[in-house]
């Protein structure tokens, strides 16, 4: 972690979101008092995928909550996407323009008469035209993998549990943010809904070259699809690391409470026997042509 | 945003008003808000005056988050003042302008009567401050149980209360999440005319309905299948017992209150408090 002083990051081209000993306290100075975030400091690169992990009040929401100031800042220092959060006069339309904010079940916002107002809204509210949000939309849902013409003037209440959250999805997209920020994305889904989510997302993060942080919950779609690792304990920042670096650290992971992912288990334990595989084998087909690569045979 | 209305909530402690009975709190509020109506002279304001701050100092409740919930009525306060100043006709003329005119006695009714406002919402939010939702329900259920007599759903009434304050908290974190997420995608409840601002308000207020049917749904299926039953001779959970601390509390709200009311009988002047009443 960079414990070098602070670099003027809003200089640095790369970096999407950084951090210097931020601290939240909730409710300061009452009963209720909770320091929530404690001296986060961390870098997030343009066009990486990050994800947050952590066991439950860790302090991942009120972290990721602060990169498009729904949770004020208190102390320290935080840039996101070039502004500068600590800025009193920061110009929160921008920022939030260019952090899109996926919740945790976000189908619950859902409000229009039709999914086409619904997923319009965001570009509505940040000035643009009617009918250029409309066709923002349109795109939008298309992206998210939703037949437009089939589902536009549908009411949002009448969609099945993973249409509604493309729809929620679709409606943050329609806002064409550089960074995307979204809070345990999957949770409450079945495992085909899961999958679907977040190849969803990993195109998203590689077609289009936006930043994805993802909060979750669930080690196994972590390790498939982020390039780094951030683990949040008590409200601190305990590992920042690669997932095929990180989960090697067994004895720690399982310590905080988190699990090791299935395929982690499997490398480790190839790598007890002194089978010692390339650091980009995650899936089950890279670990498969590795093992096939290290017997000398080819894979058919 | 929501979670500033702290005012009149439950605050933790460990005090000898905490640990209360809550029956028996409740019971001692109602006689402290009858009791400060037939409080008259300075002599009875000064022992009421002392009897708060020792309450309040045997709360632990520090004095601020008290005085938060008078602030709640400063409005009523200062209506109350004008009213009583203005309308009291009777003593001696100090200012007289246009239609109005002030007396000495006016003065004093309307600062009594200010001091009566206070007083009363001290009283009650030491008994919320201190006392928990659950276990103020649970009280006022006990202690409206002779009511099952005559058919009085007393039970029902303690279920409807005890849901709706349990709902509270969850609907004010759904509010702020709804919120957070609409303001997330730009939208703005700050600026703009009346108009615009009352329809800003929508996208919080239909996903709130829509969210609040769906609790309430699944709560009553939650509890249909468990087989819930109304009243049909629950035991309870948490059971109230009373210690030293109820018979210390009540033997000096007796003595004080009995005896502002005994005072006041022997007066027996009733025609003052009748004007107060309409509060
Ligand atoms: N609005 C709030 N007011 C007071 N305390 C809060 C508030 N929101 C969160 N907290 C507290 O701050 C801590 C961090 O909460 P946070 O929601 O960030 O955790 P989390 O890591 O997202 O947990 P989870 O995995 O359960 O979502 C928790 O102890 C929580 O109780
Ligand atoms: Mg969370």
């Amino acid at each position: 972690m960079s414990k070098s002083p602070v670099v003027a990051p809003q200089i640095d081209e790369k970096v999407a979101i950084y951090a210097n000993n931020l601290n939240f306290v909730y409710n300061p100075k009452s009963p209720f008092e909770k320091h929530a975030l404690k001296d986060i400091s961390l870098s997030i690169n343009k066009g990486e995928f990050v994800a947050i992990v952590g066991h439950t009040g860790s302090g991942k929401t009120t972290f990721v909550q602060h990169l498009n100031a729904l949770v004020r800042h208190q102390s320290g220092d935080l840039f996101v996407a070039g502004l500068n959060l600590a800025d009193k006069k920061l110009d929160l339309k921008k920022l939030r323009g260019s952090v899109g904010m996926v919740f945790q079940y976000p189908e619950y916002q859902l409000f229009a008469d039709t999914v086409l107002e619904d997923v319009a809204f965001g570009p509505r509210n940040f000035g643009v035209a009617r009918e250029d949000a409309y066709k923002l939309a349109k795109n939008a849902l298309e992206t998210v993998g939703l037949d437009f013409e089939q589902i536009k003037s549908k009411s949002p209440f009448d969609l099945s549990g993973g249409e509604k959250r493309r729809v929620a999805l679709a409606g943050v997209l329609a806002m064409k943010p550089q960074i995307l920020v979204l809070d345990e994305p999957t949770a409450g889904l079945d495992p085909q809904g899961k999958r679907e989510i977040l190849s969803l997302v990993k195109s998203i993060n590689k077609q289009n070259d936006i930043t994805v942080v993802m909060v979750s919950h669930d080690m196994n779609e972590v390790y498939e699809n982020a390039d780094r690792v951030i683990v949040f304990r008590d409200g601190g920042v305990v590992y920042d690391l690669p997932p095929r670096q990180l989960f090697k650290l067994e004895d720690q992971i399982v310590s905080m409470n988190l699990e090791i992912p299935q395929m982690a288990q499997f490398t480790n334990a190839l790598e007890k026997q002194g089978i010692v595989l390339p650091d980009d084998c995650i899936t089950v087909d890279q670990i498969f042509d590795a093992l096939c690569q290290l017997k000398g045979g080819s894979n058919v | 945003m929501f979670r500033d209305v702290t005012f009149g909530q439950y605050y933790p402690k460990n005090s000898f008003v905490h640990n209360m009975d809550a029956r028996i709190k409740l019971v001692l509020c109602l006689l402290f808000m009858v009791g400060i109506f037939f409080v008259q002279s300075y002599v009875g304001f000064a022992l009421v005056t002392v009897f708060l701050m020792v309450v309040i100092l045997a709360s632990k409740v520090p004095l601020k988050s008290i005085l938060k919930s008078v602030k709640g009525i400063v409005v009523l306060l200062i209506l109350t003042a004008m009213l009583n100043i203005f309308f009291t006709k009777s003593g001696n003329v100090l200012v007289s302008w246009w239609i109005f005119t002030i007396t000495d006695e006016g003065l004093i009714y309307a600062s009594k009567m200010l001091l009566r406002l206070v007083y009363l919402v001290i009283g009650s939010s030491v008994l919320t401050l201190t006392t928990t939702p659950v276990d103020l329900t649970h009280a006022i259920e006990r202690l409206l149980a002779p009511l099952k007599v005559i058919k009085f759903p007393v039970h029902d009434l303690a279920l409807i209360m005890s849901l709706t304050l349990s709902f509270i908290p969850s609907l004010i974190d759904e509010t702020d999440r709804i919120i957070r997420a609409q303001k997330a995608r730009g939208a703005d409840f700050d600026t703009g005319n009346l108009f615009q601002r009352a329809k800003a308000f929508v996208p919080i207020l239909i996903p709130l309905l829509v969210g609040g049917f769906r609790r309430a749904e699944e709560l009553a299926n939650a509890m249909n299948s468990r087989c819930y039953e109304g009243a049909t001779n629950r035991t309870q959970m948490r059971v109230m017992k009373l210690s030293w601390r109820d018979l210390v509390a009540s033997l000096v709200c007796i003595i004080v209150f009995g005896g502002i009311i005994v005072v006041y009988a022997m007066k027996a002047t009733w025609q003052p408090i009748l004007p107060w009443m309409y509060f």
